[in-house]
């Protein structure tokens, strides 16, 4: 029998919980409310007691600890199968995971074992009539929703995209906390990680003043940080540069990247693919400065500069600097 | 080394999709197609790796018989091999049944130490199937590569994480998706082409090749469906264009953005 549950898969860093994790648990709470359905959190590892907590006061009614010293970071081979044995006992009607790194390296694989239908990146997540969860999923780079349904197999799973949905807190909510200890001594981690670098890159979900930087913005891409730095903003990044190394990776907006929420953005050099403008279309002020009057990007702006980026950055960073 | 597979697919580029409301199907018949990028990126690290270590590159996707001329592409890149899996049960799968008819196909082939596949598809951008062939073969994953190397038996690989990246090692054989842009895919080769082209024998393998049965592939064997499609209208902006020189621009821009800080 499948239970009225929504599963959330926790993701963590110590004791620091993803956001999407907490994102996820909130609109899970809201849609459990109004179903009937209740909400469940499952962390692994052996984190510290705050976090199983903070799980519950943001939307969890119950909290499943899989409390082995061996789940503390990620892996790939042990995620899979402990998830996979409590899932195949416990039924539950929904899996969400967040599409983060890991989180996408998980579900792909753990859908596969459950052999049930997967859903990636979703932005939009309701329930219908028939208590069928309807995924929202943004197809050629943004520019169609998918409205994708898992009618026959259990768990109904997806990954959720990172900035898409409100945290909710609660101080006060209560909730239970089930401790179980998984059998994994025979479970061999058939990757082994040799080393890891981590340089601590920014947040963009959370940036309130973003600069976006394109191909259009020419050689010099200090300027932009220069300009970032000028007005107290951060820097992104079109998915063209950062395959280029330009910048790195993690400062991607658009589909594969970060979507901004910033209170203003500045759009530097860009075209405006629908990969691109998936990522900027939950800022409050959109500004945008492209080479080409008939760019894509300025249906996407609030305010337009037709012109070479490459030569009004620098005199935009002249006047605020107020040499001129 | 032993054979090293590369699944690569073909998409249509995103601006000439059609969309059909009726079937809910994506009409890709008059869009231009080309190889995935991020999968031609797992085709040169694948080349580099037979020109280091032996063996063989061999090429395989699951689609329409058009697909062909995409995949003598690659054949001209450098591939040894290529093999497109393609069958009218094989239509409007999920990732769920091309996952099994990939995986049967790879196991077909046998005698690999490394599967290789771009991160995720330019059109549907899941990232999810390297993980389900993974699953159905039976071997390990690793994810988000942006290198491979094989050192002493072992595969060394290079992957990203949250905010930076990891270095891995495992035995193969092991399913390794790469990200786009991690290296430089190499122009196919005009010799090649032409061999490719004329000399080259493409094989077609179809569910009965695979031993598949029609109720375990395509839509039949898929897992989710797509309800319906829904156009994203984007948000009404002001579009207000600002008029004037470099200068009167700059300026006006750089009272927005000091206007904005103040907020």
């Amino acid at each position: 029998m499948i239970k009225k549950e929504l599963w959330v898969v926790v993701e963590r860093d110590g004791s620091e919980i993803e956001d999407v994790s907490l994102e996820i648990l909130g609109k899970s709470a809201v849609i459990a409310k109004s179903s009937g359905y209740s909400v469940t959190g499952i962390v692994l590892g052996t984190p510290e007691d705050g976090v199983v907590r903070d799980v519950i006061r943001y939307g969890a009614d119950r909290v499943i600890l899989l409390k082995h010293e061996r789940l503390n970071q990620y892996s790939n081979d042990l995620y899979v199968k402990v998830l996979y044995d409590l899932i195949s006992s416990e039924l539950p009607a929904a899996l969400l995971v967040g599409a983060t790194y890991y989180g996408r390296d998980l579900a792909g694989r753990l859908a596969a074992r459950l052999r049930t239908g997967l859903t990636a990146n979703a932005i939009n997540i309701k329930m219908d009539e028939k208590g069928l969860l309807v995924f929202g999923v943004p197809a050629y780079g943004g520019k169609i929703m998918a409205e994708i349904v898992c009618e026959t197999a259990r768990p109904q799973m997806s990954t959720v995209r990172p900035g898409t949905f409100s945290k909710v807190f609660d101080q006060g909510k209560k909730g239970k906390i089930v401790e179980v200890v998984p059998e994994i001594s025979k479970v061999q981690d058939r990757v082994k990680v040799i080393d890891r670098k981590i340089n601590k890159s920014k947040d963009l979900t959370k940036s309130e003043k973003t600069i976006v930087g394109g191909n259009g913005v020419g050689g010099d891409f200090s300027l932009v940080w220069k300009l970032a730095e000028l007005t107290h903003s951060d820097v992104g990044v079109t998915r063209p540069l950062a395959d280029k190394g330009i910048v790195p990776r993690e400062l991607q907006v658009g589909t594969t990247g970060y979507s901004l929420k910033s209170k203003v953005a500045l759009i530097l050099g860009v075209s405006g693919s629908e990969h691109f403008t998936s990522g900027i279309r939950d800022c409050g002020t959109v500004i945008s400065v492209d080479i080409d009057k008939g760019s894509e990007i300025f249906n996407h702006s609030d305010y337009c500069v037709v012109g070479d980026a490459s030569e009004i950055i620098p005199a935009v960073i002249k006047k605020l600097e107020g040499k001129i | 080394m032993r054979n090293i597979i590369v699944c690569v697919k073909v998409v249509p580029k995103a601006e000439n999709v059609i969309f059909d409301p009726a079937t809910k199907r994506l009409d890709r018949s008059k869009a231009e197609n080309q190889i995935n990028d991020a999968d031609k990126t797992a085709i040169e690290i694948a080349l580099r790796l037979r020109e280091k270590n032996g063996g063989k590159v061999i090429l395989l996707s699951m689609g329409p018989p058009l697909f062909e001329n995409y995949l003598k592409l690659g054949v001209a890149m450098g591939a040894d091999d290529a093999i497109l899996l393609s069958d009218r049960n094989f239509g409007g799968a999920d990732t769920y049944p091309t996952a099994l008819v990939l995986s049967t196909a790879i196991t077909k082939i046998g005698d690999y130490d490394l599967i290789l596949a771009g991160e995720e598809s330019s059109d549907a951008a899941l990232g999810q199937l390297p993980g389900q062939i993974a699953e159905f073969l039976d071997i390990p994953q690793v994810l988000f590569a942006s290198s491979v190397k094989f050192e002493g038996g072992k595969l060394r690989v290079r992957r990203r994480i949250k905010g930076g990246h990891e270095t891995v090692e495992t035995s193969g054989p092991v399913m390794v998706s790469v990200e786009m842009g991690a290296v430089q895919p190499r122009f196919p080769n005009f010799e090649k082409m032409k061999w490719a082209v004329s000399g080259f024998h493409l094989k077609i393998w179809n569910s009965t090749e695979l031993n598949l049965r029609e109720e375990v592939t395509g839509l039949k064997g898929s897992l989710t469906l797509v309800k319906g499609l829904i156009e994203i209208t984007p948000s009404k902006r002001k579009r207000v264009f600002i008029d004037g020189n470099v200068e009167e621009k700059s300026s006006r821009l750089a009272e927005l953005l000091k206007e904005r800080s103040l907020e």
